[in-house]
């Protein structure tokens, strides 16, 4: 029973043997889930397809991908509500893929929070330590530790019901960090609130990951949260991998074209390879962008709206850019800054959004002007698709 | 009891070749939870296969039988007589008049049940619960002593006859007649009727009639082309529901009928109570009679009914 | 929808009618049918209700009110047997079947295996067979059967309160099993994986979590499978021996002799009972409501 409150500090902390290389907090190797196909004939559905993944002790991780994409599964899998089909799941080096939820040394934070109706907020809490066998005192002790750490105090006694949806939440997360999981898994736990409590919650949560030491494993399909929150981020599509990286890497660097276009809005040009570091796009233009593609065959290529500058064509070109010519198309005024639709001259299927700040300074076009579209190479990415 | 895992268990070359689960050893933990299931159930199932489906394959091992001529059941000699006898003539009559009082309850049933179901569902939450509370309690009280009830109401000194006289219509008899009978199973059933109506309304949403006027429905034209056509799983559920207990009613007829109201359920009580007792038959006619409730109940399932 | 699906204050209350004034009229007559409607339900039963309290010999004459019935009543034997019958057959056969019935529930609503489909059929029959054709299968497999035991050890049983409660509990654990099974699938699945995932082992996690939350389910089944279980003429008619008349079968084969005031006093007791049962089930219904799920 002491050794929880030793771990109190974390896997992360100086519990860890030493001389020992410490093996991820969370380690999946060829992760497969099936499930039998609806229907008697059906073809078994595949929602996870042979997944390598090592989650580092102390990190923020997120799964991100859109609904269907095996990320909850993922996580399932990871929390033993589901027995993968085929690989290893390891939990700091130790192999759990085949144990039952119980005996896995981690907590899991609902969807729907599922918090026990029937019992009190502190009873909510206390469920796992009893289960476990913890002392009374220590219960008592390290539920209002950690309802302090949730800032719930005084609701201790109120059933789920009585509570707020963000208060909800908090019982949820109090709730599973009171067992001093080694690692925690939520999975959507910010879904059901609304957008202004979603945005303080995010702060608090990644504030309280912070605290506490615990590696997360957090499953959204909201990209702006994973951005926000994450150490680092999986994309996941059709129960692949297809990228794992800080969220800048993955934002300024998206290898597919699913991630450029499922994090944050995307312009996909289309070129031809002319060397390595060379293509030449539709309408002839060159363009410097990084590839290992073969001399001659297709090349996509990324680029943020806000990585694109627009200017007066009749400006002297700046060699150190990469440009193309066009006409406005149509604007749309967000504020702090416009956004412009820009059809290629020479291509009218190329269309460009431009993102372009409005500070004083900026110059600005209206729909029918001629623009120069320029942008560094550097902010340019091929896409392996 | 162990709280958590032991610390992370750290192998001194850490292995980068992890055991992979070839495919089926997950299955081996489900199947253990299908176990597990199938012998939560197992006592239950058990229970029933002896004491409902033994019982069940009885009645139709029975119906082949052959009736001795002293009353008793010969089971030596198969044949399909009492089979046979099922389109005598007297049969067919009680077959038809079950028929025809099954129906007509039904339809008298769906016609109060109706209009009162909606105008249940379009009370105020609060009212709606008291109305429907009021609804339940006739429903679980005693079938037996409900309908014993009318009993009294219906007979010769009763208050319907001396309205009948008081209006001037004599000689009128209701007691111990067909419509004896179905006033008794309207009343017994009614409640079968009203709940699956008022779920079917209740769950209506009421904006769609709205919408349906907004779009020159008239009220009528907004009932016919909206409400009666989203409220139809309830009326089969509650028509069915009716249907079946009247088809094969004992209890009703013994109790409000007389010698020309005889149903089919007192028909096949009379093949084992009594001293005409023949129990091929009355087996031959509780397997009839179980057919037509499946095809019924068939059609309630698929009308999308789920529980009573 | 289900018989105990209690009159929840369900959906949104539903707006004063913006077009009203033509349907006034509508409304009235509707209005009228329920008046009618409630009249015709409760008229039948405080009739009954006076009437027992009727001091003539002859039911149907009123002279003065009197408790002489009841008093016949108690100090009858036969009735007092009856009633002791039926309440023993009723508390035995729906406490079994609610311990089968909620089994049964579990297995159907929380598992996947092979069969399941045959038993889930198995569980639906007893529901909506009538009750003269169970009557009739249950007769026959106990005359069947003892014949069988009979001829095999000698030792000869016989029909009596042990038959009806065996036969009871056959169609009672069918409607436990669909009241607990509808609670079970209102429940958030994740409520149990919560349990697990906070270190309960499987036992655990159904006393703990499982068990309470179906508990308002598992007393409605109870209650309905009590009631179902008072309520029963035919099934204990058919399979009940001498000596093991219930109160059902006393009233019933009474009627067919002619109709006593005796017989109203015991309908009436009959009748409170039973609206004692309503009234226990309703409250159930109130904390399965409170209770959230």
């Amino acid at each position: 029973m002491s050794d929880v409150s030793v771990a109190r500090s974390g896997p992360s902390g100086a519990t860890a043997p030493e001389g020992a290389e410490r093996a991820a907090a969370v380690a999946l190797h060829g992760v497969t889930k099936r499930f039998p196909g609806a229907g008697k004939a059906a073809e078994p559905v595949t929602a996870v397809d042979a997944i390598d993944l090592e989650i580092a002790d102390g990190e923020f991780f997120s799964l991100l991908g859109p609904s269907g994409c095996g990320k909850t599964t993922t996580l399932r899998m990871i929390a033993g509500f589901e027995y993968p089909t085929a690989g290893s799941i390891r939990i700091f080096g130790e192999e759990v893929g085949l144990e039952p939820p119980n005996k896995r040394p981690v907590n899991t934070v609902f969807q729907s929070y599922a918090l026990f109706p029937h019992m009190t907020v502190a009873d909510n809490i206390a469920f796992g330590l009893q289960m476990q066998g913890v002392d009374r005192a220590e219960t008592t002790r390290r539920v209002a530790e950690v309802i302090d750490l949730v800032q719930l105090q005084g609701r201790e006694a109120r059933r789920p019901k009585q509570l707020s949806g963000g208060q909800q939440q908090r019982v949820a997360l109090a709730r599973a960090l009171v067992n001093h999981p080694k690692v925690l898994l939520l999975d959507e736990p910010l879904g059901a609130l609304d957008l202004k409590l979603r945005q303080t919650m995010q702060v608090e949560l990644k504030q309280l990951q912070e605290r506490v030491g615990i590696t997360f494993v957090y499953v959204t399909h909201d990209q702006e949260e994973a951005l926000t929150m994450s150490d680092r981020i999986a994309v996941m599509d059709g129960g692949r991998l297809l990228q794992v990286g800080t969220p800048q890497a993955i934002y300024d660097r998206p290898r597919t074209r699913f991630v450029a276009d499922f994090i944050g809005d995307t312009n996909l040009l289309t070129g031809t390879v002319v060397d390595a570091s060379t293509a030449r796009l539709g309408d002839g233009s060159p363009i410097r962008i990084e590839t290992d593609r073969a001399e001659g065959s297709t090349v996509t290529v990324a680029i943020r709206p806000e990585q694109l500058g627009l200017r007066d064509p009749d400006h002297p070109r700046d060699p150190a850019l990469d440009a193309v010519h066009g006409r406005v198309e149509r604007l749309t005024f967000l504020g702090n800054a416009t956004l412009y639709d820009v059809v290629a001259d020479n291509d009218p299927t190329l269309r460009i959004r431009v993102r372009q700040g409005n500070a004083p300074g900026i110059e600005h076009f209206t729909a029918g002007d001629a623009v120069r579209v320029r942008w560094m190479p550097s902010s340019a990415s091929a896409l392996d698709d | 009891m162990s709280t958590t895992v032991p610390p992370p268990d750290v192998q001194p070359d850490f292995d980068t070749s992890p055991p992979v689960h070839g495919a089926g050893l997950e299955r081996d933990a489900e199947k253990a939870a299908s176990r597990r299931g199938f012998l939560v159930g197992l006592p239950s199932y058990a229970y029933l296969v002896a004491f409902f489906a033994t019982p069940l394959l009885i009645v139709v091992v029975y119906s082949f039988a052959s009736r001795s001529v002293r009353g008793a059941t010969v089971l030596t000699d198969w044949n399909l007589r009492s089979y046979g006898r099922l389109t005598d003539s007297l049969v067919l009559t009680i077959a038809w008049r079950s028929l025809w009082i099954a129906t007509l309850t039904t339809l008298v049933c769906l016609l109060i049940a109706y209009p009162f179901a909606y105008y249940l569902s379009t009370r105020p939450a609060r009212i709606r619960a008291v109305l429907l509370v009021l609804v339940m309690i006739p429903f679980w009280s005693n079938f037996l002593v409900r309908t014993y009830a009318w009993r009294m109401l219906l007979g010769g000194d009763g208050p319907f006859t001396r309205l009948l006289e008081a209006v001037g219509i004599d000689g009128v008899q209701l007691l111990f007649t067909p419509t004896g009978v179905m006033v008794g199973l309207v009343y017994g059933y009614l409640p079968f009727m009203i709940l699956p109506l008022y779920a079917a309304l209740e769950r209506l949403d009421h904006s769609l009639v709205e919408a349906a006027r907004d779009l020159y429905a008239s009220g009528w034209q907004a009932f016919w082309k909206v409400t009666w056509p989203l409220s139809r799983p309830g009326v089969i559920a509650g028509s069915i529901l009716v249907f079946i207990p009247s088809f094969g009613a004992y209890v009703t007829p013994e109790i409000l009928g007389g010698r020309g109201s005889t149903m089919l359920g007192s028909y096949i009580a009379r093949q084992f109570i009594g001293s005409a007792s023949d129990w091929p038959f009355g087996s031959a006619l509780s397997v009839a009679i179980l057919v037509v409730m499946m095809i019924a109940a068939t059609a309630y399932f698929r009308a999308g009914g789920k529980n009573l | 929808m289900s018989v105990l699906e209690m009159p929840g204050a369900g959906g949104p209350d539903v707006a004063e009618d913006s077009l009203a004034r033509p349907r006034r009229a509508v409304d009235r007559v509707l209005a009228g049918n329920a008046w009618l409607v409630f009249a015709f339900l409760y008229l039948p039963i405080v009739v009954l209700i006076v009437y027992s309290f009727n001091d003539n010999q002859r039911v149907g004459i009123w002279t003065e009110a009197s408790l002489r019935w009841y008093g016949e009543m108690f100090g009858n034997a036969r009735v007092m047997d009856a009633l002791r019958n039926s309440i023993l057959v009723a508390i035995v056969s729906t406490a079994v079947a609610t311990v089968l019935g909620t089994a049964a529930g579990l297995s159907m609503e929380r598992y996947r295996y092979r069969g399941q489909r045959a038993f889930d059929g198995l569980l639906y029959l007893p529901v909506i067979i009538p009750d003269i054709t169970m009557a009739v299968m249950l007769l026959l497999f106990f005359v069947q059967t003892f014949d069988l035991i009979f001829l095999a050890t000698g030792i000869q049983f016989s029909r009596g309160l042990g038959t009806i409660m065996l036969a009871h509990v056959s169609f009672n654990i069918s409607f436990v099993a669909l009241v607990v099974r509808a609670r079970l699938a209102g429940l958030d699945g994740a409520l149990e994986e919560a349990a697990a995932d906070l270190y309960a082992n499987r036992w655990q996690a159904f006393r703990r979590v499982t068990l309470p939350l179906i508990a308002p389910g598992v007393a409605g089944g109870a209650l309905l499978a009590l009631t179902l279980s008072l309520d029963d003429v035919v099934i204990a008619e058919f399979v009940s021996g001498a000596g093991s008349t219930t109160l059902p079968v006393y009233v019933f084969g009474a009627l067919r002799r002619g109709v006593t005031p005796l017989i109203n006093a015991v309908s009436v007791l009959m009748l409170v009972g039973s609206i004692l049962l309503v009234l226990m089930s309703l409250a159930v219904s109130r904390g399965r409501e409170s209770s959230g799920g």
